[in-house]
């Protein structure tokens, strides 16, 4: 409840800031103001919270979602150090929106009531819409962003059409209300709470960009500058899956029956559509994108197969994913600025050709990133993985985890072409120059991926 | 059951709409119809201080006034959030007000940005 | 038939003439004209079911803010080309594929379903006007009204970012 009330306030600071002569407080500031949120996060830890007549309910797994969305948030800010230089652009506005969002974020991981989780999704999206365009004389950020607004205002219809009639069926938005209906009508659930099941998923699906919803994701992330690709691609994917686990776990245990089947061949086609297609791109960022619908998917399996340890899971996975991404768009946004060809700023594989000759440290960032992104032991990703398939066992959904193993060994394929590029390839000779605070942070996200990938059980037993 | 408040209480309503649309309808028609009418190709031409047309009216606007125009929308929306509160302002009394502040306090705060942002000022 | 019921059937036919005129019309100007006939048969049919509030705000926001929008928006665009047509055949295809199956389901939904009977004992006729709505918005429903004020915050410093045109630009 207070980082809600911090970050809506502190959003607000940071708008009139940037009516200040000089720029440089902004960053800083935007930091701080991130950690106190984070810090305040914590006040509620052990405990369980219900605020303002059923609107949120804070636990200890909403509050490590809010702390990975806010973790991401405060790396992808502080990726940032290039707004200052840029004459183009508006860094106030970029760092209030960031904040806003995580506003809607944190209504997503916390509510308990269907109409916070829409307010949460708008707040979000139309921060995302607005970012997405926020490279404003670029012709392919402009096309992003509509191409998002367009779909995404779609989406959010069907699911508030979903909530409406989940509403008409139970008469109520509280997340547990309708749980004690479905557990007391348990042989005669109301025919309207089946299709709002679907309209309501079918938009959270759309919102984590999972197949087949997900044919605005390689324009969007390809459009969007870099660096809200990053925070795009980490926190509005955890936020999300947070909001489904929620609302699965929670309201739609009861009918577990009618919802698993579809979501079986949902992720399905996610695992199959994001990885197969991720190996014919050419150009980094596309396969970035399609690497994330097939993340995706694997966090769909743990919803599929749901259970005592999916929670555990999807924590762990949602982590991992965030910090290799952030770390791999990090040596992507560098690399790219300094390597420009024609057609402005280089995003293909070849710009990292040779990559880990001239600066080892970034190589070495981009390789671990790479390797926890494929699931390679003695990675965060590979723990991921392992939580995730393990859901599927205990559920006893085989042929699922046959399938996700088979499209990993896929994902190893395209993830290792950057590796091979940068050890492997001749490049430019020119050395990649990097400002030191930017590279703390890379090498602290790299170092939390190992540390998860040697210790997974550090964040054992927090939820 | 209550019989009261029901839709047969905008019967008024329909009516008053009727007959102003009715008088519209009407004095259109009557107007048309007996005035007199003199027809010729330089009378019926589109008149433009003496410069002979070219194209026709829809010709691209400046953006400005459709940022304009969004700004609009979005305290047209907030004005639907005070109309309920106006209808309650005594029963919610002074918590009801304070609630309202807020609200209006953070939109004011944004309305101050867009002053101090120069987006009103026309050039 | 009662009144209430011939008022309603006109008012739906109405409503489906200027919905499908809105789709059909060629030129947008008619079609957003239509929109707007189409909004106060809405409104019409928010007042037969009671739903007062939502019909003023249905006047006040759709037929008046978001119509001023549209037309706008059309000002922008230059409309008299006519090469507008892109979409593949399997494009078409899937979407009247994957719309009718949604139709059918909805239908097969809503006709199927049993809605409970109303119990005229504890019926109240003003659940839908604006004062019951009001109480139940600033008591109940207090965190999400205060956090709309964000949603629209947004909004704005999205519009006048996105909008706004620095010195140089085009206005066009």
């Amino acid at each position: 409840m207070l980082p809600i009330i911090l970050l809506s306030v502190f959003g607000i600071v940071l708008l009139f800031m940037g009516f200040l002569k000089s720029k440089v407080l902004l960053l800083p500031a935007t930091l701080v103001f991130i950690l106190a949120a984070l810090a305040t996060t914590f006040m509620d830890w052990g405990k369980t919270y219900l605020y303002f007549q059923n609107m949120l309910l804070t636990n200890n797994l909403a509050i490590l979602f809010t702390t990975i969305v806010l973790l991401s948030a405060f790396m992808v800010v502080a990726l940032s150090n290039s707004f200052i230089e840029d004459e183009q652009a508006q860094p106030a506005e970029y760092y209030a929106l960031l904040l806003f969002s995580l506003v809607g974020a944190i209504m997503m991981i916390s509510f308990e009531n269907l109409i916070m989780l829409f307010v949460g999704v708008e707040i979000l999206s139309v921060a995302m819409y607005v970012l997405a365009g926020s490279d404003k004389h670029s012709p392919r950020s402009n096309e992003a962003a509509l191409k998002y607004f367009l779909m995404g205002a779609f989406a959010t219809g069907i699911m508030l059409f979903g909530i409406a009639l989940l509403y008409g069926a139970t008469g109520t938005f509280v997340v547990s209300g309708i749980k004690s209906y479905v557990y007391t009508n348990a042989y005669g659930v109301s025919l309207l709470l089946y299709m709002g099941i679907i309209l309501l998923l079918i938009g959270m699906l759309f919102k984590v960009s999972a197949a087949p919803f997900h044919f605005w994701t390689p324009d969007v992330y390809d459009g969007t500058p870099g660096l809200f690709t990053a925070f795009m691609s980490t926190v509005v994917k955890t936020a999300g899956f947070a909001a489904l686990f929620r609302v699965l776990s929670v309201s739609f245990v009861g009918v577990y029956s009618f919802w698993w089947g579809t979501l079986a061949a949902l992720t399905c086609l996610t695992l199959l559509i994001g990885n197969v297609t991720a190996v014919y791109q050419t150009s980094f960022k596309r396969m970035m994108a399609y690497s994330s619908i097939s993340h995706a998917g694997y966090l769909l399996i743990g919803l599929t197969a749901l259970g005592t340890q999916t929670k555990q899971a999807l924590v762990f996975y949602s982590l991992a994913y965030s910090l290799a991404t952030i770390s791999a768009f990090g040596v992507l946004l560098v690399v790219s600025r300094q390597r420009q060809d024609t057609n402005g700023v280089n995003e293909n594989f070849d710009a990292f050709n040779g990559l880990a000759r001239q600066n080892p440290l970034l190589g070495f960032v981009m390789a671990v990133s790479m390797l926890s992104l494929a699931g390679i032991p003695l990675t965060a990703g590979f723990w991921g993985k392992f939580m995730i398939f393990t859901t599927a066992a205990d559920k006893g959904i085989y042929w699922i985890l046959v399938f996700a193993v088979l499209m990993s060994t896929v994902g190893i394929y395209y993830y290792f072409r950057v590796i091979i590029a940068m050890y492997f390839r001749e490049g430019a000779a020119e050395p990649v120059k990097v400002a030191p605070f930017y590279r703390y942070v890379l090498i602290a996200a790299t170092i939390l991926t190992l540390v998860l990938g040697l210790a997974p059980g550090l964040l054992e037993g927090l939820v | 059951m209550n019989a009261s408040y029901l839709p047969s209480d905008y019967l008024p309503v329909l009516i008053q709409l009727g007959l102003a649309l009715g008088f519209i309808i009407t004095t259109m028609i009557v107007t048309h119809s007996i005035g007199p009418k003199r027809k010729s190709q330089k009378k019926d031409d589109p008149f433009e201080c003496g410069i002979p047309v070219e194209g026709d009216a829809r010709t691209p606007i400046s953006i400005k006034y459709f940022l304009i125009a969004i700004l609009f929308v979005l305290f047209d929306v907030e004005v639907i959030f005070l109309y309920p509160w106006a209808v309650n302002f005594k029963g919610l009394g002074v918590t009801g007000f304070i609630e309202m502040v807020l609200f209006m306090g953070l939109l004011l705060a944004g309305f101050y940005y867009i002053i101090r942002k120069g987006v009103l000022k026309w050039e | 038939m009662k009144p209430i019921e011939i008022v309603f059937y006109v008012l739906t036919g109405i409503t489906l003439l200027s919905a499908i005129t809105v789709v059909t019309a060629r030129n947008p100007i008619h079609s957003v004209l239509a929109l707007i006939a189409t909004f106060f048969c809405l409104s019409g049919h928010y007042i037969l079911m009671n739903a007062q509030f939502l019909a003023a705000v249905n006047i006040i926001v759709y037929a008046g803010a978001i119509m001023v929008l549209f037309l706008f928006t059309i000002m922008f665009l230059n409309l008299r080309r006519e090469d507008e047509e892109s979409k593949t055949n399997l494009t078409k295809m899937a979407a009247v594929v994957v719309g009718g199956i949604l139709m059918v389901t909805m239908l097969l939904v809503f006709r199927a379903v049993q809605l409970p009977a109303v119990n005229e004992g504890n019926f109240d006729a003003r659940t839908g006007l604006v004062e019951q709505l009001g109480i139940m918005l600033y008591s109940d429903y207090l965190l999400p009204f205060e956090l709309a004020s964000v949603l629209l915050l947004v909004a704005m410093v999205g519009a006048v970012m996105l909008g706004k045109r620095e010195a140089g630009d085009r206005h066009f």
